[in-house]
């Protein structure tokens, strides 16, 4: 089968999965299209993207947790697994092997608040290896004294790893808190190169 | 499940299937019946199958197997369905094309049946008219030569064509 058979293949078939969605589910809008990442050094990652960026790169349990979650966070929108995010499941290949630390993903944030959007832009200009505190995102997203926001903001990053969060850290240097668990935070900051005080 | 399933849990649950297993589903389904339209509605028919089935399976029961037997099962019975309508199609098809040949057939038989009373007619002109007729229509001659043949005048063979034509005629048309 040529790529061009295989894409129009994928078409079709999207289009029948997405009939069904809006037919049984009433869900109809532009599609979720998420893939697992089973084997990581990390664990277990759940990817998705929908048209205009990726969405969640999220440490999860297993696949059918993956999908609660996002039928549950986008009530509206039809999921299916699809390997349209092959893409990004060869850039995090490539970071965790320490190939190429940095991504050139098309990242989706327009559903967070305002807030948290500015944080997560600020945290995607900390290069690999160096690390941040809370204090320096929060002035760097515009808010100075809102460090604990910003810190909720990290907390509450869909797109993990690919946006760094885990370079953020406390002021006097400790790694403050991960969602994928501080271990995983240690791990990434030491396969990054990054050397802060407490590690 | 359970009937005071709400309508939004039966979504719900169809969604999840769909979010998992809807699109190597959609892919099996479409390989099968090629045909974008039917695949559709099996899909759909195998999903609404699937949430009443697999309410009574048992948990840790394959459901990703279940849903392909399904699916093939729904797709199966689609093909033989088309086939069954195609096998009727043409069967019609070649109903009407006999009615048409016995219809042809029985023309035939009729113009057949007019020739040969035709000729009975023919035969029982008198000679000499029957003759005049003859050499005048099946050979073409001109009432000249029909005479030198025949004996007497021009005059004579026209004459005789014409009583023998027009004993024909009223023959045809009392057939």
């Amino acid at each position: 089968m040529t790529t061009e058979h295989a894409a129009a293949e994928r078409r079709a078939v999207e289009r029948i999965v997405l009939d069904a969605f809006g037919a049984l589910t009433g869900r109809r809008s532009e599609p979720l299209r998420y893939a697992m990442m089973d084997d990581t050094p990390v664990g277990v990652l759940g990817l998705a993207a929908g048209e205009k960026g990726l969405r969640h790169v999220t440490f999860v349990k297993g696949e059918d947790d993956f999908i609660e979650l996002l039928l549950a966070e986008h009530g509206h929108l039809p999921v299916l697994r699809s390997a349209v995010l092959d893409d990004v499941r060869r850039a995090l290949d490539r970071y965790f092997a320490g190939r190429r630390l940095e991504f050139d993903l098309k990242v989706d944030l327009s559903d967070l608040p305002h807030f948290h959007r500015r944080v997560l832009d600020a945290t995607v200009r900390i290069p690999a290896g160096e690390v941040a505190t809370y204090a320096q995102v929060a002035r760097r997203a515009g808010s100075p004294r809102a460090s604990r926001a910003a810190g909720n903001a990290l907390h509450n990053n869909p797109v993990a790893i690919v946006v760094p969060c885990h370079r953020v850290l406390r002021t006097d240097g400790s790694l403050g808190g991960y969602g994928g668990g501080l271990p995983i935070k240690k791990w990434l900051l030491e396969h990054e190169g990054a050397r802060p005080r407490t590690l | 499940m359970t009937p005071a399933d709400s309508s939004a849990q039966v979504a719900h649950r169809i969604a999840f299937l769909l979010a998992k297993h809807g699109d190597e589903l959609a892919r099996h389904i479409r390989r099968m019946v090629r045909d974008d339209d039917a695949a559709q509605d099996i899909l759909q028919d195998t999903m609404i199958r699937a949430h009443h089935a697999l309410s009574r399976l048992a948990a840790g029961s394959n459901e990703r197997a279940w849903l392909y037997r399904i699916a093939t099962n729904a797709s199966l019975n689609h093909i033989r369905a088309r086939t069954r309508e195609r096998e009727a199609l043409r069967r019609h098809a070649a109903e009407r094309e006999t009615a048409v040949e016995l219809h042809a057939d029985a023309r035939r038989e009729r113009d057949e049946a007019t020739r040969v009373a035709l000729w009975a007619q023919v035969a029982r002109l008198p000679a000499r008219q029957r003759l005049a007729l003859t050499l005048r229509i099946v050979d073409e001659l001109d009432y000249e030569e029909i005479a030198r043949r025949v004996g007497g005048s021009a005059a004579t063979a026209r004459a005789n064509v014409y009583q023998a034509t027009r004993k024909l005629r009223r023959g045809v048309h009392a057939l």
